[in-house]
């Protein structure tokens, strides 16, 4: 007798009942949404009603109200979303599997002292630009990052003493990123946009200033999960390109690209989630032009007050994509991406 | 020329990672040692730890830290036992598999924003379904907007109903990677399936559960969209949470030295809260091997 049968032998139906009643508790709220975006106003406001020709009469109106224009520029918004975060996606995917795959081929060596001096340079450098010469604040950010990159580099050369970060220890760099609460580094970055505004770049409420958040927000993802794929394929393909003398960009492009697909299409579309969903740095770091879909969303909540069909209209159109996506995802599940992405 | 091209590969990531992930960090880290107001405006001054002193002695910040904690450690308790429970029961061969496995991604991937719409119309007291539900059970109109205890029920169910799904998708992968060999020695035994179960089953799948309930509870320390469109904090400041009372600090009452310096003294709260439950977890992980 298997493991399995000997866990799922006797009492079956009271947990196929637990599981319904799960199943149910899931879909009801995304069944609420759909059934009150049909609703009039009144049937809305008379108390709740289940069940469409029973307890209420369905009507388009809320979706002819939405797509008529008439609760304001609807459209932008959602054409703010879809091209934020596609190109995010886009952008984090490329650069982010470049740096997975390179975390796989290649062996990286980062001495700590080397580390810990850029650290030192990078935050002293400010301080001392800033608050002892009084330059402005990105004069002295810049500065001060271009004088501890290469030192940071040279002195990685150099025969220091201390420990040495290997591989693993840049991935974990990566990925601890996304353990910092996002209000941190969204504040800090809102700080920093303004800063920015200043000395004549408008980052704030502009659409290369929130790609260019998401993009960093979404690497640590991206990385992690593009590592498991590519420590999965065969190296024997890449070793007899090399040997043919081809370039590592060429064989990562006409070669590990094709070869990963199915992980580099599931990635997008987590990413593609993320980015879709994402509310607060969008919310810090626009006011009015791009907006997404989410901030735009509570804007017209507090705005108009609880338009309930409304509101259920704009839910339905911001979670459709994701249902798309949840459709395509279950699908690679089998493939064990939930085995890959938990470790 | 190998060096070359493996820098050319992780330089892009790299850079944006360091100019829009720390730099701007660097930047406000120095903040939180200066008085910045914005309104009204004054002259920026260093004034060393006050703003950190001056958080710490604030009851509304500790007030924030405890509904973090609260809320997240609910939900994440409720989301592991109930999601172990579905997960051992999916392992078993189920009628209508492959339809959970569809319908537990919905909420996964639904915008933290939108289910909190979805919440707010289905918690509403007027016109939402929950009123009726409870009604079932003899509660007229409970106070889920007004009354401290409700509001939190309310959010930490909210926050179950959307992330259980995630932990049943890992515990489930975890229950299929177990050996099954062990589970064939037990019967042979006569081990009874509640035996099998904390004998077995629990300890091999502690590893996992460890690492799912840090990565919850991390995740659910950052809550605010539900917060932010459901009580707005309230009522009072009943469920503040820390990342809306930092927002709030921030946008207005536009007190940015101040403000920069909660979202550090956040991230040290995280960074302590990893530190001890790691060092609380390993010797019993380690125990077990």
């Amino acid at each position: 007798m298997s493991a399995q049968n000997a866990i799922r032998r006797p009492s079956h139906w009271p947990v196929t009942i637990f599981c319904l009643i799960w199943l149910l508790i899931t879909v009801f709220p995304i069944y609420w949404i759909f059934v009150t975006s049909l609703k009039s106003p009144l049937a809305v406001n008379g108390g709740p009603t289940y069940l469409p020709w029973v307890d209420f009469t369905p009507t388009l109106d809320a979706w002819k109200a939405a797509f008529s224009g008439d609760r304001g520029d609807f459209f932008g918004p959602l054409t703010n979303s879809v091209l934020i975060s596609v190109t995010s996606a886009i952008v984090a995917l490329v650069i982010g599997s470049m740096a997975a795959y390179a975390l796989v081929r290649f062996e990286f060596r980062v001495k700590l002292l080397a580390a810990v001096s850029f650290a030192v340079i990078a935050i002293g450098g400010y301080v001392a630009l800033v608050h002892g010469l009084g330059l402005g604040k990105i004069t002295g950010l810049g500065l001060s990052f271009i004088l501890a990159m290469p030192t940071a580099l040279i002195l990685n050369t150099r025969n220091l003493p201390g420990p040495v970060l290997g591989n693993g220890d840049v991935v974990f760099w990566f990925v601890s990123q996304r353990m910092f609460p996002p209000i941190v580094s969204a504040f800090a970055l809102y700080l920093i946009y303004a800063e920015m505004g200043k000395v004549g770049v408008p980052l704030l409420d502009s659409f290369v200033g929130l790609v260019l958040s998401y993009t960093a927000f979404s690497l640590p993802i991206v990385i992690w999960l593009m590592r498991d794929f590519f420590a999965a394929l065969p190296v024997e393909v890449e070793e007899a390109a090399l040997v043919d003398n081809v370039s590592r960009l060429r064989i990562f492009f006409q070669i590990v690209v094709p070869m990963s697909w199915p992980g580099l299409i599931a990635t997008f579309m987590i990413t593609l989630s993320f980015v879709w969903n994402e509310f607060l740095n969008a919310l810090l770091l626009t006011t009015s032009q791009w907006q997404t879909l989410p901030v735009w969303l509570t804007g017209q909540n507090s705005y108009r007050g609880d338009e309930w069909w409304a509101i259920a209209v704009a839910a339905v159109i911001s979670i459709t994509p994701m249902i798309v996506v949840a459709a395509a995802l279950s699908r690679f599940m089998r493939s064990g991406l939930s085995a890959g992405a938990i470790r | 020329m190998f060096d070359r091209a493996k820098y050319a590969f992780i330089l892009p990531a790299f850079l944006v990672v360091l100019i829009i992930g720390l730099f701007p960090l660097i930047y406000s880290l120095t903040i939180s040692f200066m008085q910045v107001r914005l309104v009204p405006p004054i002259p920026p001054s260093f004034v060393g730890f006050a703003n950190y002193i001056d958080a710490l002695s604030q009851p509304r910040f500790w007030s924030s830290v405890r509904v973090t904690f609260l809320i997240a450690g609910l939900a994440v308790a409720v989301q592991y036992a109930l999601g172990l429970a579905l997960a051992l029961a999916l392992n078993s061969s189920l009628p209508l598999g492959r339809v959970y496995r569809a319908a537990f991604l919905f909420p996964l991937l639904m915008a933290p924003i939108a289910v909190a719409f979805i919440g707010k119309m289905i918690f509403h007291p007027g016109v939402g379904p929950m009123r009726d539900l409870f009604g079932l059970f003899g509660y007229i109109d409970p106070p889920f907007q007004t009354d401290p205890v409700w509001a939190t029920g309310m959010l930490v169910t909210i926050e179950v109903w959307q992330w259980t799904s995630l932990v049943v998708i890992i515990l489930l992968a975890g229950l299929q990677s177990l050996p099954r060999d062990v589970y064939e020695a037990a019967e042979l035994e006569n081990a009874t399936r509640w035996q099998q179960f904390w004998g077995i089953t629990f300890p091999m799948l502690l590893p996992i559960s460890a690492a799912v309930v840090f990565l919850r509870f991390v995740e659910s320390l950052k809550l605010i969209d539900t917060v932010f469109v459901l009580t707005g904090g309230g009522p009072g400041i009943a469920t503040e949470t820390l990342t809306l009372y930092t927002y709030q600090e921030g946008f207005k009452k536009f007190n940015l030295g101040y403000t920069s310096a909660i979202s550090f003294l956040f991230l040290i709260l995280i960074v302590i809260f990893g530190t001890v439950y790691v060092a609380l977890i390993k010797p019993q992980l380690e125990k077990r091997t």
